[in-house]
């Protein structure tokens, strides 16, 4: 019996932790996934980054995009200096580890597709064979 | 004859090792057996009873739907991906990029051994000397939709220009953004440069 009350205590305490009933029905209907765990760290687009070890891994760091792009949350928006971290590829998030920044690295972006940032190639040396032009008499 | 005659001799003592000898050398003792195939049904009137008191519950069919019900609450063995990813090695090859030195001058000097290497023939390049005389590509072209990520272009680098990324999130939705030039490369490497340099240094004692 006590394993059962132990089960709805936890419920009980993941509820909590994310802000009352509301906001845990609100949490799963945005992410199909109510967990609790430490706030690690937030980076500059508002991601929230969670870690809890009592979950296997591959489950036990996640990420909350942020409440501004809503449902159109993409995985792509994690930034590299998280990325690392929550690929599980190092131990420490960036806010420990010392990651160099030089100045002429830019900012993350989303991956543009489907949207009007999209990259389309183009040739960056000259064509070969340029036109004729008729001489004007 | 002779030849047969052996052949016959062969076939005896084959016949002799599988019949004789070998029944001798088995040590397992096979007594005890027990018989795992359908058994005839009971007929008596209690086990009747039992039968048609199951069919007639559906038990079979509440069982199943016990184990169901029980599954949902056991930890989910699958990751809830955008939000959880799996574990990377820091020697994925993922999207291309091309690197820059610290200066912020970039690395590739028009080798081409990525592209004489590259198995797909997915690497396109033309090079120029640049005005302070350097030898510079001017064209470094990747065809995404042939490359198989094979690594073999990074291995071939002498100057760890062109690397295979940890970034594997680049779906796009047509085929033309796929073809990579050498500004989206460059533009690549400026933006996962921060990591890949970390997984670099990560990893550079078994290179």
């Amino acid at each position: 019996m006590s394993k059962y009350l132990e089960k709805f205590s936890r419920m009980r305490t993941i509820i909590a932790d994310n802000g009352g009933l509301i906001n845990s029905i609100k949490t799963i209907y945005r992410t199909d996934e109510l967990k609790s765990g430490r706030l690690v760290g937030e980076d500059g687009f508002g991601n929230k980054y969670y870690e809890n070890k009592s979950y296997f891994m591959g489950r036990s760091r996640w990420v909350d995009y942020s409440l501004a792009v809503n449902l159109d949350y993409d995985a792509s928006q994690v930034p590299p200096e998280w990325h690392r971290w929550l690929h599980y590829i190092a131990d420490e998030p960036p806010t420990e580890a010392q990651l160099v920044k030089r100045k002429w690295m830019i900012n993350h972006s989303e991956n543009p597709t489907g949207t009007d940032k999209i990259y389309v190639p183009y040739s960056t040396v000259k064509p070969k064979v340029q036109a004729w032009s008729p001489p004007s008499k | 004859m002779a030849t047969l005659k052996l052949f016959c001799a062969r076939k005896t003592v084959d016949s002799v090792l599988k019949h004789v000898i070998r029944p001798t050398t088995a040590i397992q003792s096979r007594s005890t057996w027990k018989d795992v195939g359908e058994q005839p049904k009971k007929m008596d009137w209690a086990s009747l009873a039992d039968r048609s008191a199951n069919t007639a519950f559906a038990v079979e069919l509440l069982k199943g739907m016990g184990i169901t019900l029980a599954m949902m609450f056991k930890e989910p063995a699958t990751i809830n991906y955008p939000f959880e990813k799996g574990p990377l090695s820091p020697r994925f090859r993922g999207e291309h990029a091309l690197r820059r030195y610290p200066s912020g001058e970039e690395r590739c000097i028009a080798c081409k051994l990525c592209e004489a290497i590259c198995p797909a023939q997915a690497i396109t390049i033309e090079a120029e000397t640049r005005a302070d005389g350097s030898r510079r590509t001017t064209r470094y072209d990747i065809d995404m939709t042939k490359c198989i990520y094979c690594g073999f272009c990074q291995e071939a680098c002498p100057v760890d220009a062109i690397v295979e990324g940890p970034n594997f999130e680049y779906a796009t939705e047509t085929r033309e953004e796929l073809l990579y030039n050498k500004e989206k490369l460059l533009n690549n490497g400026d933006k996962w440069e921060i990591e890949i340099a970390a997984n670099l240094q990560a990893d550079y004692l078994y290179r």
